[in-house]
């Protein structure tokens, strides 16, 4: 019966590890008794006088209830709902009495594992609960077979979700995706997500800077550019306080009038990128085409009005050479912008790098060996500069990494009345091998300084690279891995260990961006691409799609699963049988029931003795075939071939 | 095996589903014609969890929720194949009924062959009674099914379902059959303890004989059903065959029920107290003849001769 202790061991295994994952994502003490009621049920099968009475169940739902509702002030929405579902789970499985009652909890088991998928989406995740589901699936098939063994239950199970795969993958590309009505969507806190802020503040320090998080991925159509280009171009902070930069507060006009010129041969590429607070999409500089919902601001950046929660895939062009042409008067003013009067100090360096009677360029020249000459170190860990960071940067500490650099280059070029301001973005970024695309991090922002020019518009300049070329040149994070204690003077064979466990992560990294291309990103816009491509654009032929396909899958199935349904005719048997038809036809002769073989051979002998030979021989080899260990194929050739000869003469 | 096509109408009739098709005496093989699935409650559980998980899905924009959804649907519509195959391919074969005394349960015998490979985890097979049976790869095997009776005569064998809820319980694959099987019932024996009738419709023979055990009288052949402590011994311990010693009294001594003159206000008490006797007069190992209006069985003793006594009771 169904309170067999197996399957309750089943079951409970399978909902303990279908809840575990829950770990981060529900409040602790609703984990907690959520664990406690299944390890009491879990002993309860041992010491089944240990089970809670009626009362004491009455009791514990109470408890439930109330901690439900300390934690989360209600039943809607997606954290409440899940601890709702766990701590229902957790109840019931204290009075699971008939096989009725299994079914109930292993359904809740099911809902309880696709919450699961609303906190986290990696493969990892999706393996994982896939292995669960395969156990809970388990339980059922324990209960409507007397199966004995585990393991025999399990491989059953796991062998109908694989039969069960081709049709769900059918689903999934073909199910129509419709965006819930906004009335069923329910407010949760948003999670804090990381990338680059509004405001640029050099004089504390960024974290930023080490966190190996994904920010966004590019996969090529053709050339990848090489990683001295690879400016990904983000906010562009042009108004400072002295310590803070932020984005200019003029940013809502338009240069109607000028479209920057593009040069030379563009990078056609798709950019996938991560979740994040803002709305930047981070194009490399300089986008030129981008598709439908980007937008791009007068700063030439591009900008997505949709939620920047969800990932989002983008089909960008950019040129790495452009000319973006005159000035505005606001944008004149506005990157000439500076907190105060310049202290002496400043204006003494100004003029001893010749910014005020030089040409600008000649100028910048000079601020680059100034940067690449003097004792500037670039550090990821300088120390905290509060008041006048720019001063203290460039006079007393000179530890200092891209935005210490940036800011102070900008500041430095305003002073001389050269337009310049600072870009925010990432710069870099690590080529997948295997996937062929490139993965942008955390780590790789980055901070330039664009300086207007004459007859050429904005040009970007990196005083970072002056002083740690390697920042901009190397296409592996120098910075994370010598921080991070990765890299360093190692021997070659842990040299080659590395490269080799570098090689796995990149292949595991491509899987993943292919994981989050087609599976979870698998959205409205994609599907209809997908659709398109496959010529269906209207419902009606959707449905007909559906149909066909689905049909199609479960006959092949049907067919795969059926074909062996027969029991196979013993060839040996059928050409016995062929012989006896022959005999019978042309001699009159039938085999009796319970006759054997050697018996029959005797009374066909006696009527037709010229045949002797023969009939001897196809019943020799036919018992040979049939009953003998050691016949052999080609035994069966000749048998076949004796029967198929096999001919009575007329007399 | 019957494969004889059906007509249209018969295929639709809507009997086939419940009681099944006509009663054959040839094996059956269980093929698409035979099975039937539908889903069971719990199946119809199953989808609405699948409907609660497309909507979470719904809700949340969330692919692998959807995803997870729709591999729970194909395990669905998967389960309905292996339904089928849990049944397909069987073939069950009636084989012979047990007898009963009204009110008691006849037996009927089958035989299910499993000609695949594929083992058979969890069929069940009921008439009135269920049992559960478990096939190996071309295993055989026979079980008995018990049907109460009511009346006296021949009892048609109802239909046989199997079915089995294999592998997740979402649907239930059922085949009902019927053979052209009959079990004998015999008239319930009844309860009122009446001794043996004085006199006989015969001759009056029965005061010859009583306890004539002891008068040898000869040896004849054995014959199934003659008593035990018949049997000549000593002639089978010397090898030469089995013989039954008759006594005298065994052939004289003639205990006659005779129906006209069995107490009783109507036929079914009458052949119920008729029944009462055969069986005591077998067990007492007493010679009895048996008449009944246009029937007369002479007086003999041994499995056989009970047998047809109560035959011609229960369908007199």
């Amino acid at each position: 019966m169904a309170t067999d202790k197996r399957i309750f061991i089943f079951l409970l295994v399978s909902i303990g590890l279908i809840a575990l994952p829950h770990f981060n994502n529900i409040p602790l003490p609703l984990f907690g008794f959520f664990y406690l009621l299944l390890g009491w049920r879990f002993i309860a099968l041992w010491k089944p006088a240990w089970l809670p009475n009626k009362f004491l169940v009455l009791f514990l739902t109470v408890s439930g209830i109330a901690l439900l509702y300390s934690q989360h002030q209600g039943i809607l929405g997606r954290d409440a709902g899940t601890s709702l579902f766990i701590t229902a789970l957790g109840l019931k499985l204290l009075e699971v009495k008939s096989s009725r009652d299994i079914y109930l909890t292993n359904y809740l088991a099911f809902i309880v594992a696709s919450t699961l998928f609303l906190y986290q989406q990696s493969m990892w995740m999706a393996v994982y609960i896939l292995s669960v589901c395969c156990v809970l699936l388990a339980t059922l098939v324990t209960i409507n077979s007397r199966l004995q063994n585990a393991l025999t239950a399990l491989k059953i199970a796991a062998l109908i979700i694989m039969q069960a795969l081709p049709l769900a993958i059918v689903l999934f590309l073909l199910f129509p995706r419709i965006e819930a009505p906004r009335w069923m969507l329910f407010e949760d806190k948003q999670q804090a997500r990381s990338g680059l802020s509004d405001t640029l503040e050099p004089g504390s320090i960024s974290r930023l800077g080490l966190s190996d998080e994904l920010a966004f991925r590019v996969k090529f159509d053709g050339d990848i550019p090489p990683p001295e280009q690879r400016y990904w171009r983000g906010p562009v902070y042009s108004y400072t306080d002295g310590k803070r930069w932020t984005e200019s507060p003029n940013r809502f006009f338009r240069r109607f009038m000028d479209r920057p010129r593009f040069l030379g041969t563009p990078y056609r590429y798709k950019l996938l990128m991560e979740p994040q607070k803002h709305h930047w999409v981070y194009a490399l500089d300089l986008a030129a085409e981008y598709n439908d919902p980007l937008q791009r601001t007068s700063f030439y950046q591009l900008v997505t009005p949709s939620t920047p929660e969800e990932r989002a895939e983008y089909r960008i062009v950019s040129y790495p050479h452009y000319n973006t042409g005159y000035l505005t008067k606001t944008e004149h003013h506005d990157n000439l912008q500076l907190p105060g009067e310049p202290s002496s100090r400043i204006t003494s360096l100004v003029r001893r790098l010749h910014g005020f009677d030089g040409e600008p360029e000649a100028f910048i020249r000079q601020l680059l060996k100034f940067f690449r000459e003097e004792q500037f170190y670039y550090t990821l860990m300088p120390d905290v500069m509060k008041d006048n960071p720019i001063e203290t940067f460039l006079f007393e500490s000179r530890y200092g990494f891209c935005s210490h650099y940036a800011t102070a280059f900008v500041y430095l070029m305003r002073v001389a009345n050269i337009p310049a301001r600072v870009v925010g973005g990432y710069q870099g970024g690590e080529l997948n091998k295997v996937g062929g695309f490139i993965e942008v991090r955390q780590a790789n922002a980055h901070a330039w300084a664009e300086v207007w020019l004459s007859g050429k518009g904005w040009v970007r300049f990196d005083p970072t690279a002056a002083v740690a070329p390697e920042r901009v040149e190397q296409d592996v994070n120098i910075d994370l891995q010598i921080a991070s204690g990765e890299v360093n003077f190692t021997p070659v064979e842990i040299g080659a260990a590395m490269s080799w466990l570098k090689r796995g992560r990149q292949l595991w990294n491509s899987l993943d961006y292919q994981w989050q291309r087609w599976v979870i990103n698998y959205s409205n816009t994609n599907q209809s691409n997908l659709l398109a491509a496959l010529g269906i654009d209207n419902i009606e032929r959707l449905l007909y799609w559906l149909i066909g396909s689905v049909t199609s899958v479960s006959l092949l199935l049907a067919w795969l699963l059926l074909r062996n349904n027969r029991p196979r005719a013993d060839p040996v048997m059928a050409l016995y049988q062929n012989f006896c038809a022959k005999l019978a036809k042309q001699a009159g002769l039938q085999i009796r029931t319970g006759e054997g073989a050697r018996h029959f051979a005797q009374r066909v002998k006696r009527r037709h003795p010229e045949m002797a030979g023969r009939i001897d021989d196809i019943t020799g080899l036919f018992i040979k075939l049939r009953y003998q260990a050691d016949a052999e194929e080609t035994d069966l050739r000749q048998f076949k071939r004796q029967v198929r000869k096999f001919q009575i003469p007329k007399r | 095996m019957s494969e004889a096509g059906l007509s249209l109408r018969e295929r639709f009739r809507l009997s086939r589903f419940l009681r099944g098709e006509k009663p054959v005496d040839q094996p059956v093989r269980l093929t698409h014609r035979r099975i039937f699935i539908l889903p069971t409650g719990r199946g119809l559980g199953f989808v609405s969890l699948i409907a609660l998980l497309l909507l979470i899905a719904f809700i949340y924009n969330n692919n692998l929720a959807y995803l997870l959804a729709f591999i729970l649907a194909s395990v669905f519509f998967v389960t309905i194949l292996h339904s089928f195959k849990t049944l397909a391919g069987l073939v069950m074969k009636s084989t012979h009924s047990q007898p009963a005394f009204a009110g008691e349960a006849a037996g009927f015998t089958f035989t299910i062959h499993n000609p695949l490979r594929q083992p058979r985890n969890n069929l069940s097979v009921s008439i009135q009674t269920e049992q559960s049976i478990e096939l190996a790869a071309m295993e055989q095997k026979s079980l008995v099914l018990y049907v109460e009776t009511r009346q006296r005569g021949w009892l048609a064998c109802p239909t046989v379902t199997l079915s089995s809820t294999y592998p997740l319980g979402f649907f239930r694959a059922w085949s009902p059959l019927r053979f052209n099987l009959q079990a004998l019932v015999y008239p319930k024996p009844s309860n009122v303890e009446l001794p043996f009738p004085e006199s006989d419709g015969g001759n009056g023979e029965l005061g010859q004989g009583g306890r004539g055990h002891e008068d040898f009288y000869g040896i004849k052949n054995y014959e199934r059903g003659d008593p035990i402590r018949q049997i000549h011994w000593k002639a089978f311990a010397k090898g030469q065959g089995l013989y039954s010693k008759e006594y005298a009294g065994t052939t004289a001594s003639q205990l006659w029920l005779d129906y006209a003159t069995t107490p009783g206000h109507s036929l079914e008490e009458r052949l119920s107290q008729l029944c009462r006797w055969v069986i005591d007069a077998e067990h007492a190992g007493l010679p009895y003849g048996l008449m009944l209006p246009g029937t007369k069985i002479a007086p003999a003793h041994g499995r056989l001769h009970y047998e047809k006594c109560l035959e011609a009771l229960a369908l007199f």
